[in-house]
């Protein structure tokens, strides 16, 4: 069969193949397409040869079936535990299944595959840590959704969004002139509240490069604003790449390799050529474990490390306030109960779980604030990690699985949740659209402007 | 001084008014007309997914949805769009204050229109400014001209122009705004300033003091800067701002009430109460504009 015009195994590299794509309405004439889409199991199989390591075939192979991961798995606990739910099934019946049959596996079974991975799956990575063994299950989904992607087999929103990665370098259609734009937009806005801010674009040997996710300046450039606001008002010599400014990795999600590896070298070669002394990104979780964790392997980093230090926002707010460039006004921090929104991929992919509970010390009045159970690496995804959010085919799996974060946080009483990471929000923000359990969630920046001792002569006072 | 008007609208009855005011200027002063609709704000992905403004149900957006949205704006605004031969329509998705800024930058527009509210969700939001206008207002570059009741619209040209000062920085935007309007369009200008004793306990001599220093203070602000400029008096008042604004706008029979709109709260759900700019837009029988910035004045 031949290749569909939308749906086929080549990756969206023009501007106008990515709005032929987009237009198709909800993806129908692409998943028509993918009926009848071929599966070329030589290529499979010859690919699996070349980028199937030691790791994955141990764990294929080591995998003793003993169940200790079903109950590891937000997605079995919310789905009935169905035996179809428990994460060493749902990966040896289609990773192992095409390694079984050396590749040599249908459109159907690929089709299957597709859900399997997309829906089933949010790569949090909890499962390995119950494992007796070690297994990632999240690691191995998301290899086999790069052999997915490789075959064509990618749900039509992950396609695009890969797509336009490779046409844009960001996950949304803004040009480097709309950022730059954005960026002086943004500084204009601002600058009268908070006089001499500015939003410096390109600067040589700053303290920090600041570096975020493409929703940002498409829909709410105000995230830009606060953080300029917060560099300001510690003092902070930082600045903003014109080009690799754009930190997410949608690719990541798809299973296109090729391109995380172009993002990312993308951000690095702003870095080598701004050299700041470190780097920072937005308040996001899948942006940094793109472009920090995992990042410098794509790139082929011998040290398995970004160009230059390359911090989580979570970090950088905390040192801000440790060492009271940022101070916070006791009277005006948070008294009501609130909970905190473990990000699976800075939190359980890096450790970083300490470092915002000490941001919590500073902003929160003792005794307000309530852990989630289990929190810290063993908290649950938001719902919607791993591409989740995005796919309008998956909706409904997604919103059920939205259940296990609306639980965990009714269980805390609190009506506030701060999720610093743009997917966890956006999970957040779908779940109280979907359930109304009436509560309100935000990023810390915001939060953090809203209780700022301000020093002097730093902010206009009307 | 009206080239470009951006008419941010819903589409829905609480515009029209708002609308109506957008094209009679036009129509008066020659401005170009841009209906600017935002059909949804993104939910999922490339924001091809929106949750419409008026149903708030979930839409994708293609061509077709898009041309049935132009054509029902069309159908909506049919009167208004006979005889006025500079205005277009322009639809987007986003958050609505962002795109109605960025709209209203890129175009470099002289003055953005809209309603108070969209008049939706009438029981929480009704007698209240929504939160787009407040962002709107507050990040403007240039004026903003909202229109809340329907007998607020405008009939026959600006005549008389009420400008308020509570003396804050933004307010001397407001005043070169209200001084050039009256100046252009040959108005009568009345400069008021409401004492505010809300709340307070305060003794007649003491009221009475105030109001002596608050016209000397407007006489030293304002009047060095008008220059030949006669048409104008000055009225001092005591009491709630927005109350006196609105009794002094209905007795001089105003047509056009001029304040700065500032706060710097950030949040513009706890902004919405006290502002005296929002109050007067609920409550004024005309136009209220609100400028805050230099650079259209």
């Amino acid at each position: 069969m031949p290749q569909g015009e939308l749906c086929n195994r080549q990756p969206i590299v023009t501007d106008e193949q990515l709005k032929l794509t987009l237009s198709d309405k909800s993806g129908k004439k692409y998943y028509a397409e993918m009926l009848e889409l071929d599966v070329d199991t030589n290529a499979l199989w010859a690919t699996i040869q070349k980028t199937m390591k030691a790791r994955l075939k141990t764990w294929l192979e080591i995998c003793a079936h003993c169940g200790m991961c079903a109950d590891s798995c937000f997605l079995y606990q919310v789905n009935d535990c169905v035996p179809e739910q428990v994460p060493s099934y749902k990966i040896q019946s289609t990773l192992g299944h095409i390694v079984k049959k050396k590749g040599q596996v249908d459109n159907e079974f690929m089709r299957h595959c597709m859900k399997v991975a997309w829906s089933q799956c949010t790569c949090c990575n909890r499962c390995g840590m119950y494992c007796p063994h070690g297994i990632d299950m999240g690691v191995m989904f998301s290899y086999l959704r790069g052999l997915l992607y490789s075959q064509g087999f990618v749900p039509w929103e992950l396609k695009i969004g890969s797509g336009m990665h490779r046409v844009y370098r960001a996950q949304m259609d803004v040009t480097t002139e709309d950022w730059v734009e954005t960026c002086e937009w943004m500084a204009e806005e601002t600058e009268e509240e908070w006089p001499g801010l500015t939003i410096p674009v390109d600067k040589q040997d700053a303290e920090i490069m600041y570096t975020c996710n493409a929703r940002e300046p498409k829909h709410y450039p105000e995230d830009l604003a606060e953080a300029a606001v917060l560099f300001h008002v510690a003092g902070t010599n930082w600045t903003v790449p014109s080009e690799g400014w754009e930190q997410t990795s949608l690719s990541m999600f798809a299973g296109d390799w090729e391109c995380c590896k172009d993002n990312v070298n993308h951000v690095y070669d702003a870095i080598e050529r701004l050299n700041p002394a470190r780097v920072t990104g937005t308040e996001c979780g899948h942006a940094h474990r793109a472009t920090v964790i995992e990042g410098p392997y794509w790139a082929g980093r011998e040290d398995g490390l970004p160009p230059k230090p390359y911090i989580h926002y979570v970090e950088w707010l905390a040192e801000a306030l440790r060492e009271g460039k940022l101070k916070i006004d006791p009277a005006k921090r948070i008294k009501e109960p609130v909970t905190l929104q473990d990000s699976c991929n800075y939190v359980r992919n890096q450790g970083l779980k300490d470092v915002t509970r000490e941001i919590i010390s500073y902003i929160v009045e003792p005794g307000y604030f309530v852990e989630m159970a289990p929190n810290k690496e063993h908290n649950y995804c938001c719902g919607g990690g791993g591409g989740f959010n995005g796919i309008g085919m998956y909706r409904e799996q997604r919103n059920v699985a939205l259940r296990k974060k609306m639980d965990q946080i009714l269980d805390t009483g609190c009506k506030l949740v701060i999720a610093p990471c743009h997917n966890c929000w956006d999970a957040i923000r779908d779940l109280e659209e979907e359930y109304e359990i009436g509560i309100r969630w935000s990023f810390l920046k915001p939060l953090i402007i809203g209780m700022l001792d301000i020093p002097e002569g730093m902010r206009v006072e009307w | 001084m009206f080239k470009k008007i951006l008419l941010a609208t819903t589409g829905s009855p609480a515009s029209f008014g708002a609308a109506r005011v957008a094209f009679d200027m036009a129509k008066r002063y020659g401005s170009e007309v841009t209906i600017f609709h935002v059909v949804g704000v993104p939910t999922k992905a490339f924001s091809h997914v929106v949750n419409d403004v008026r149903t708030g149900e979930e839409v994708e957006i293609d061509e077709e949805y898009l041309a049935w949205v132009e054509e029902e704006l069309k159908t909506t605004f049919a009167k208004q769009f006979e005889g006025a031969d500079n205005a277009k329509i322009v639809l987007t998705t986003g958050v609505p204050a962002r795109e109605i800024l960025r709209e209203a930058r890129k175009a470099d527009s002289d003055l953005v229109v809209m309603a108070a509210s969209s008049g939706e969700n009438a029981s929480f939001h009704k007698g209240y400014p929504g939160s787009t206008l407040q962002k709107v207002a507050k990040a403007a570059r240039c004026p903003v001209l909202s229109v809340h009741r329907e007998s607020a619209s405008y009939w026959g040209g600006f005549s008389n122009i009420l400008f308020g000062t509570d003396f804050s920085k933004q307010a001397e935007s407001a005043f070169k705004f209200a001084l050039s309007t009256a100046r252009e369009l040959d108005c009568d200008l009345t400069i008021f300033h409401a004492l505010d004793i809300s709340g307070k306990v305060l003794d007649q001599n003491e009221i009475e003091e105030n109001l002596i220093i608050a016209r000397k203070r407007i006489r030293e602000a304002y009047v060095p800067l008008m220059g030949d400029f006669k048409n104008y008096d000055i009225e001092v008042w005591e009491g709630t701002p927005y109350v006196e604004i609105v009794k002094l706008a209905r007795e001089k029979s105003v047509d056009l009430v001029c304040l700065a709109h500032h706060t710097n709260e950030l949040d513009p759900e706890r902004a919405r109460i006290g502002s005296t700019v929002e109050q007067v837009i609920l409550r004024a029988n005309c136009p209220v504009v609100s400028v805050s910035k230099p650079d259209k004045v």
